[in-house]
Order: C-alpha cells, then sequence, then structure tokens
C-alpha cells in the first residue's frame, strides 16, 4: 500500500527533475548517444528505477520472496507507466459461444487450449464438434501457436497443467514435487501406471527423454523455455564450442523409475508454472530418432503429423491436413475417463464461412467474427473476476446460446523508442488516448481497458491493489485530456513552431490498431504533435524495431504461464537496448537503456 | 512463314519467359520485405534461435548459390519443403493433396459458363435488340460487375438461411443429395479406381466404378463455388458470344447464303455458329488465368482445401517457398494455356502464321 502511495508521489517530482535537468546538463545522458538531439529533453528518469527493480526481482528468486518480488514488479509498471515508455491499450477477452445442448466446463485467463474435453457433454452426440485453425505439426516441441497446442493438450500431456486454463497451476503427471534449500534442485515424483496410448508405462527416462528433445533436437522452437534463465526454466546443460547444447548434458535425472531430479541454473520461482507448456509434453522414449542416441521407432515426418502417442485423455484417429482432426476417447486414461467419444475440428481459417459452420449447427462450441458480432445481443452479467457469463443471441438461426467472457492473459499496447520519441510526447499521447471510447468505437467492446502492462489477474498486489492502480492512473483514465496533454508539452517547450511529427507502425494482420492511430490523430488536432501511421508488414515492423528505427509501434504480449516476470523481463531497460537486437537483448523495442545512469 | 513454324516458334519462346519469371520470382522473394525467420518463429523467439534457423534454411549463403539452387531445384521440380504453412512438407505432396479439389471447382468453374454463357449469348445475338436480348445482355453485365468475393458471402448467408425451410421456400441442405455444411472440401472419392498391370512392367488405373450418392454430393458442394468463380467468364462469354454472332449474321457469305435459299436453319447451325467460336478461343483459355487468381478468394471463403486457399495462406503467412512453388507451378499452367491457345488458332485459323 505505502509502495503504491510512494510510488504515485514520485510521478510529479521525476516529471520536475527530468524537465529542470534538461538545463542544468543538457548533454549528460550522452551515453554514445548525443548525437541525437532528440534525447536531450530528459537527463534522469525512471529507467535506473526499472533496471534496479529487475535486478531485484533476478536477486530474490526464492519462492517466500514473493512478496520482494510483488513490490518490484509494481516499481516496474509504475517506471513504464511514468516514463510513458509503453501505452497498455486492453487486455484480450476470450469470449465463447456454445449452444445449450452442451455442457462444457468454463475456462480461465489462459485460454481454452489449456482445457482437457473431459467434462464435456452433448446431449444427443457422443461426438464435440469444434472449428479450429490451420496447424501442421502434432509435436510438442514444434507447437508455438494455438490451433495446434489445443489438440496437443487433448493428447499429451505435461508434469503440471492449469485445469481448464485457470491460472493456478495444479500436478498432472506428477504426484508431489521437492525443492531443495537453495532452490536449485528440483525433485519429481511421477504418478505410477500412468499408460501412453501405446501401452507403455510413463516413467522416469522418457521425461527426461522429451525434455532432451525440447532442448537438442532440430525440431524445437522453444529451447530456450528449457535453457534459457529469464525466460525459461533454465536448466544446467554443457555447451559445445559454437554455443550449442552439448548433446545428453541437460541436467535432468533419471533417479528412480519414478523419480526425476532437475537442476537448473539460478533460481526460478515460476518453474512449475512453465512446465506447463506444450514443449514440456512427454512422449515415449525413444519414438523419435532427432537427438543423439536414438533411432527412433518412427520418422519425424510421420511423429509430426500422422501419428501420437501420449498419456492424454484421448488418442489420435485421424489428421487429414487444413481439413480436419479426429481425436477418440482414451479408454485406459489416468485421470478420470472422458464423457464424449471423439472430438472433431473442422480446420477454416475464414471468418464468413466459420460463421457458416457454426450456424449450421455444425460446431457445437465457436466464436464469432467482428461483422456478425452486436454488443447489443449480449444478456451477460459481469462477476467479480471481470469475467462475464450469459447469453447472446437470437442468431440468424433463431438460436440463443451461451456465452461467455474472460479477461485473457494478453496486453495489448503502443509502445515508443525511447530515443526517437521525446517524454512529453509520449505522455501527451497518454493523456488524449481514452480506453473506453477505444474499446467501443474500433473493438466493439472486444477486450478490456488495460491501465498496467500486466493483467487485473495477475496483478502483483491483488485486487484491491490494481484498483488503486487504475484510480491513481496519471493520464486521465478514459477521458480524452487535450488540457493534459497541452500542459506536459507546454512545460517542455514543444510549440507550434517547433512541432513534433511521430510515425506510428502498425502491422496489417491487425488493421485495428491502425484505427486507434488514426483516431489518437484526430484527437492530437491542434496540438503541436502529430502522428502519421504507416501499416506494415509484421516482419517489417519487427525488423525495424531491431534496428532501432521505430517511434511508436502496436504490439501485443500473450502470458503462456501466470507468470508476472514472463512479461517484465522485457522491460529490463538494458535489455531493451536495440543495438544489441536480435542476438544479444531480448527486450521491447524501447532503447529505454540510453538513459540509465 | 508456314503456320506450323510459327507455333514453334512461339513454343521456343516460352523457355526465355520461364527464365525471366523464375528470376523475378527469385529476387521477389529472397530479397523482398517479408523476413522468413521472423514469419516461421514468431515474435517470442530468441536471436540465437532466428539465427539457427537462418543456418538451417540455407540463408546465409552468397545470394549467387541461393540463386542457382532455387533455379535447378525448380527446373527438376524439387519444389522445396513448406516453411510455415505446413511446416517441413514436401511443395509436392501439398501440391498432390490440394491440386484435385482445386482442378474439380475450376472444371465446374469453366463448364457453367460455357454451357450457360455461349448459349445465352448466341441467343440473345440471334435476335438483337429484342426484350430477350436487353435481358441476357444487361444481367450479363450486372453479373460481371459484382465482384467475387462479395458474390461469396451473399450467396453463404442465402443459403445458409435456407436451412429447415426458410423464407427461399426451399431447403438446400436437404435438397438432392443431403449435406452437413455447404462449405468444406469435397471429398472426391465417388469412384473407385483398380490399378492392373498392362505390358507386364506398367500400371494402367481402370475406372472400376462410381459412386452415384457421393458424386452428387461432390457436384452439390461444388456448385456454389463454382458459380461464382465463373461468373465473370459466363458474362463475358455472353457478350462476346452475342457480338461473334452480329457480325458473322451481317456478313457477305451469309448474305450469299441466304441469296442461294438455304433455309435459316441451315445457315446458323453450319455457318454462323462455327464462326463465331473464332474469337471466343482466347476468351476461354483466357478465363483459366481468371480461375487461378479468383480461387485464391473462393476457396479461401468456402474453406475449400485446395490450391488458391494455400497460396494465400502462404503469402499472408510469408511463406516464401509454398509460395513460389505455387507461383510457379501457375506459371506453368499458364505458358502451358498460351501454347494451347497458339495450337488451337494454328489449327482453327488458317490465316494465323502468314507474313503480313
Amino acid at each position: 500500500m505505502l509502495a503504491l502511495l510512494g510510488g504515485s508521489a514520485t510521478v510529479g517530482l521525476a516529471g520536475c527533475s527530468a524537465l529542470l535537468g534538461d538545463d542544468d546538463d543538457g548533454n549528460g545522458n550522452g551515453n554514445g548517444n548525443g548525437s541525437d538531439d532528440d534525447t536531450n529533453y530528459e537527463v534522469s528518469d525512471h529507467a535506473n528505477k526499472a533496471q534496479a527493480a529487475w535486478e531485484r526481482v533476478v536477486d530474490h528468486p526464492a519462492p517466500e520472496d514473493e512478496d520482494t518480488r510483488n513490490e518490484a514488479y509494481l516499481e516496474i509498471e509504475e517506471a513504464v507507466r511514468d516514463d510513458m515508455v509503453l501505452l497498455p491499450l486492453y487486455h484480450s477477452k476470450g469470449e465463447r459461444f456454445w449452444y445449450d445442448y452442451v455442457d462444457i466446463p468454463e475456462v480461465g485467463a489462459l485460454g481454452i487450449h489449456h482445457q482437457q474435453f473431459t467434462d464435456v457433454e452433448v446431449d444427443g452426440d457422443d461426438e464435440l464438434n469444434l472449428l479450429n485453425s490451420t496447424f501442421d505439426e502434432l509435436d510438442p516441441i514444434m507447437s508455438t501457436d494455438t490451433a495446434s497446442g489445443i489438440v496437443i493438450n487433448q493428447v499429451y500431456e505435461t508434469l503440471t497443467h492449469y485445469p481448464n486454463g485457470v491460472a493456478e497451476v495444479e500436478n498432472k503427471l506428477i504426484e508431489e514435487f521437492e525443492v531443495s534449500d537453495d532452490d536449485l534442485t528440483w525433485t519429481f515424483t511421477l504418478k505410477e501406471g500412468v499408460e501412453f496410448h501405446g501401452g507403455e508405462e510413463l516413467t522416469a527416462d522418457d521425461v527426461r527423454y522429451s525434455f532432451r528433445r525440447l532442448a537438442e533436437s532440430e525440431y524445437s522452437e522453444r529451447s530456450n523455455f528449457i535453457l534459457g534463465t529469464a525466460s525459461g526454466i533454465g536448466v544446467e546443460y554443457d555447451e559445445t564450442d559454437d554455443g550449442d547444447v552439448e548433446p545428453d548434458s541437460i541436467a535432468v535425472e533419471v533417479v528412480d523409475d519414478y523419480t526425476v531430479e532437475i537442476t537448473i541454473q539460478e533460481p526460478q520461482p515460476a518453474l512449475l508454472d512453465i512446465l506447463t507448456y506444450d514443449g514440456f509434453s512427454i512422449v515415449p522414449e525413444g519414438i523419435v530418432g532427432d537427438i543423439d542416441g536414438y533411432d527412433g521407432e518412427v520418422d519425424h515426418s510421420e511423429f509430426q503429423t500422422e501419428m501420437a502417442n501420449g498419456t492424454g485423455p484421448f488418442e489420435y484417429d485421424d489428421f487429414s491436413i487444413g481439413e480436419e482432426m479426429r481425436i477418440v476417447r482414451n479408454d485406459n486414461y489416468h485421470d478420470g475417463e472422458p464423457t464424449i467419444e471423439s472430438v472433431h475440428w473442422e480446420i477454416n481459417e475464414d471468418p464468413e464461412s466459420r460463421f457458416t459452420y457454426a450456424m449450421e449447427q455444425n460446431a457445437d462450441v465457436f466464436d464469432i467474427p467482428t461483422s456478425q458480432y452486436d454488443p447489443s445481443l449480449i444478456d451477460a452479467e459481469e462477476r467479480d473476476d471481470g469475467s462475464e457469463i450469459g447469453t447472446y443471441g437470437p442468431f440468424e438461426n433463431d438460436e440463443e446460446t451461451n456465452y461467455l467472457a474472460v479477461p485473457e492473459l494478453g496486453t495489448f499496447y503502443f509502445a515508443f523508442n525511447v530515443s526517437n520519441v521525446p517524454r512529453p510526447a509520449r505522455q501527451a499521447i497518454a493523456y488524449v488516448v481514452d480506453h473506453e471510447e477505444l474499446i467501443e468505437d474500433v473493438l466493439e467492446e472486444r477486450g478490456f481497458e488495460a491501465f498496467g502492462f500486466t493483467p487485473p489477474a495477475i496483478w502483483p498486489t491483488g485486487e484491491d491493489g490494481y484498483n488503486q492502480w487504475v484510480d491513481e492512473w496519471p493520464y486521465s483514465p478514459n477521458e480524452t485530456d487535450i488540457e493534459g496533454a497541452a500542459e506536459v508539452l507546454e512545460e517542455a517547450g514543444i510549440t507550434e513552431d517547433d512541432p513534433i511529427e511521430i510515425e506510428a507502425a502498425t502491422y496489417e494482420t491487425a488493421p485495428e490498431y491502425a484505427e486507434m492511430a488514426e483516431l489518437i490523430r484526430q484527437k492530437l488536432g491542434d496540438l503541436p504533435i502529430s502522428v502519421t501511421n504507416n501499416s506494415t508488414q509484421f516482419s517489417t515492423l519487427q525488423d525495424r524495431g531491431e534496428d532501432g528505427d521505430l517511434e511508436m509501434y502496436s504490439l501485443g504480449w500473450v502470458w503462456s504461464w501466470e507468470d508476472v516476470s514472463y512479461g517484465h523481463f522485457s522491460f529490463e531497460p538494458e535489455n531493451t537496448d536495440t543495438s544489441r537486437m536480435p542476438g544479444d537483448a531480448t527486450g521491447y523495442y524501447l532503447d529505454w537503456q540510453v538513459n540509465l545512469d | 512463314m508456314s503456320r506450323w513454324r510459327y507455333f514453334f516458334k512461339r513454343l521456343l519462346l516460352s523457355i526465355p519467359v520461364l527464365f525471366l519469371v523464375l528470376t523475378f520470382m527469385f529476387v521477389l522473394l529472397r530479397m523482398g520485405p517479408v523476413n522468413p525467420v521472423a514469419a516461421r518463429l514468431g515474435p517470442e523467439a530468441t536471436g540465437a534461435e532466428a539465427e539457427r534457423m537462418r543456418e538451417r534454411l540455407g540463408l546465409n549463403d552468397p545470394l549467387w548459390e541461393q540463386y542457382l539452387d532455387f533455379v535447378t531445384n525448380f527446373l527438376t521440380f524439387d519444389l522445396g519443403q513448406s516453411w510455415v504453412v505446413y511446416g517441413d512438407w514436401e511443395v509436392t505432396s501439398i501440391v498432390m493433396t490440394a491440386g484435385p479439389p482445386t482442378l474439380w471447382l475450376g472444371f465446374w468453374a469453366i463448364l457453367l459458363p460455357l454451357f450457360i454463357g455461349i448459349p445465352l449469348g448466341f441467343y440473345a445475338g440471334l435476335r438483337p435488340n429484342s426484350w430477350g436480348d436487353y435481358t441476357a445482355s444487361v444481367s450479363g453485365i450486372l453479373w460481371q460487375a459484382m465482384p467475387n468475393f462479395w458474390l461469396c458471402i451473399l450467396l453463404l448467408a442465402l443459403l445458409r438461411q435456407t436451412q429447415g425451410g426458410g423464407w427461399l421456400g426451399f431447403d438446400w441442405y436437404t435438397f438432392g443429395p443431403e449435406i452437413r455444411s455447404i462449405t468444406g472440401t469435397p471429398d472426391l472419392a465417388f469412384f473407385s479406381v483398380s490399378w492392373i498391370d498392362a505390358f507386364g512392367a506398367v500400371s494402367v488405373p481402370l475406372l472400376t466404378g462410381i459412386d452415384w450418392g457421393a458424386l452428387a454430393v461432390d457436384i452439390k458442394l461444388i456448385l456454389p463455388p463454382a458459380i461464382v468463380l465463373g461468373s465473370a467468364s459466363m458474362a463475358a462469354e455472353l457478350r462476346i458470344g452475342r457480338t461473334a454472332i452480329l457480325e458473322t449474321i451481317n456478313s457477305n457469305y451469309v448474305e450469299t447464303a441466304r441469296a442461294k435459299g438455304l433455309k435459316e436453319r441451315a445457315i446458323v447451325w453450319k455457318h454462323v455458329f462455327r464462326n463465331a467460336l473464332i474469337p471466343l478461343v482466347p476468351v476461354i483459355t483466357n478465363e483459366a488465368f481468371l480461375l487461378i487468381g479468383g480461387s485464391v478468394i473462393v476457396e479461401s471463403i468456402f474453406n475449400i482445401n485446395g490450391l488458391g486457399r494455400i497460396f494465400f495462406l502462404a503469402i499472408t503467412q510469408g511463406d516464401l517457398p509454398l509460395a513460389g512453388a505455387l507461383l510457379f507451378i501457375f506459371t506453368l499452367i499458364i505458358i502451358f494455356l498460351n501454347i494451347l491457345q497458339d495450337f488451337l488458332y494454328t489449327i482453327i485459323d488458317p490465316r494465323v502464321g502468314y507474313e503480313r
């Protein structure tokens, strides 16, 4: 509580010192960037605070230090807000519509791909019919998209999981775990009697093999989740001369048939959460020969799409790529047999044709495209956690469906490259943005207002802390505060004679950002700053970001597990140095480090 | 120059065209704005992973080496693998699965305008300035003016609302063979084939049976998208057919035939129709170009797992090898159609190849 008040009190002070400092030692913040005139607007700001806070997070990894870390997370949020390096716009809204004849548990903030369909009932049918996007892999270590994730999660399982996507981690394939005193050695006891679909019993060797694949296989697309320390579990391993992982060197030891011991480089409090990621799914030892020491029972292309052998509640039945996928009940499932016989996905990416498929009642549970969406048809009540439950309809086929909207762990934002856009301009933009209006007009209410980067569901100081945060948000929440913007510009000496021009880079696959940038342009009106929108390919935006060439840009961040630091490590100012990207720095494209002491 | 020398000259000319296209594609794909590694790995990947991926995909090799590889691979039909859309899948196997539905769609999309557009045009041409002519011509122009994507969405909305009767008075779902959805990929498993050994070594496919019910379902499934896809060419054929009939019917030899006392029926069937078909040849072959472009939209909206939809996915997801390979196949088809067009001309029209 005190930290919060203290934090908001420093807003004014810091703002002043930044402005005063400009006159005192204008060129003091050189950092090799002295040639760039734009950086002279500020000398000291909150980058130091963010840097120190992140270092505190890293230095206090033990489970009992959670309060310390939460304080630090809050300080990072404050620094982000006070420097306005990143303006959060909205948190994603996960929506689900389902016909009355379907009985399906609700999902939580981590999204539908964490839900196993064990407790689903479909009246009058023994198959659950769903829609999915195209995907091309059932190999867990290749899966980086929701489309394959939702299927893989029915067939394969991880040591821990989020039941129905609710952000509270639980054991899945393990009975219990133990952590050593130095927080570096994790001992897992596996459940006994768990069988793969092929009949083999799950043992510690399978775990080691699966984790080795994630770390070593050439097909692994998220090896940083096991090897990396900031954004992964950071397992101990040996490096080869050219920086790769030495085969068979990861510290995942088989103690006995049901015991696995994992040794990590630095304490990682979110380890159990990270283990829920698809890539950590357990496959039978030796099934594919893509790592040293194994010949494989099937070749990789077969393993990728033509078969699956996991411990999940459903087994592979049929996959015709680009068309449909079907899985059938695993009668030997270790964790409560599924009620339905099978699950079928029609693969379809086109919004109109997906909607048609849903209206034909071919899909039992579905979402609807914005072109067909009418918020006035929702009759739902809001609950304490921000989710909404009720009904939607009638649709054009006269049916009324159930409706659920959940605030998901995703944040969509406009961010700034600090050395290209002066702080008063960044703050002025924050003043004129009206979150409520953006969500109503541009998103048709398909989003939740965001005032912090961290979503409310995992806010470090809880629900009350979050409400207080919103109340104290300095840039006039939910209104277009032209005066506030004018004031901050005037104080900085930005006038009509020397206006600031900012390019807002957005990407084509998310046209709503272009609309928001246009709205901001209009709101800024006569103020001495202007925003022009430049909509490009996503990869172009990424390249320009890494080159430090962006001014204002749109992006989103989605949490794969419920750990604040998974989004916050990218704020560490030293990690936002675009001159070290993409190799050594992995943060947001902020160049926040130029303002470090 | 004889007719056949002319034809072979055209045939040879297609070789430099092919090389030009390949070079242009290489430049566009490898040096364009799309970053394939970013497209494949997504924004969460680290620099080290990106570097590993670049190495694996051969993007760190010298450009001329990449170019040589590219050209030789394509000319030997080694079309490589998809990177993003169907990661690591051979392009040839993608084409094998996605090709048939596209052919099925294209077949009907050409057939429908042929049997509706041309007869309507001839009908209008034989009765110029009558009410029938006006109706056919005006509706042809209107039809041509409607963009494909709009027609698709309209048709989807119309048909899905016929479910359970509806205000159209009939239910498309139960009308004729029953279907579950108006979208989706046709099965194309309505025929059974057995392979028999002929001449000892060669296997020859033999059609042993047709499942008429499945065939009917496949036809019903393809009709709406085929009508949309064929709509533009249907209207073009109507209008050109009408003009062609009008031109021939007013020409001197028809006048002569009339003067000789030939029956009107014989004039129309024997003389007018044949000659009116000549200007329609390039129209019909050119339709194939439209079909390739149009199938991208129509297949996406009707969710047909064909080449057009995959091309669309490849372009939007930055899957360079897949998009390039499909472009190459489309180029081959277009070059082939051009040759076919020249060939047909060489046969039909004796004036081709004469020195001017």
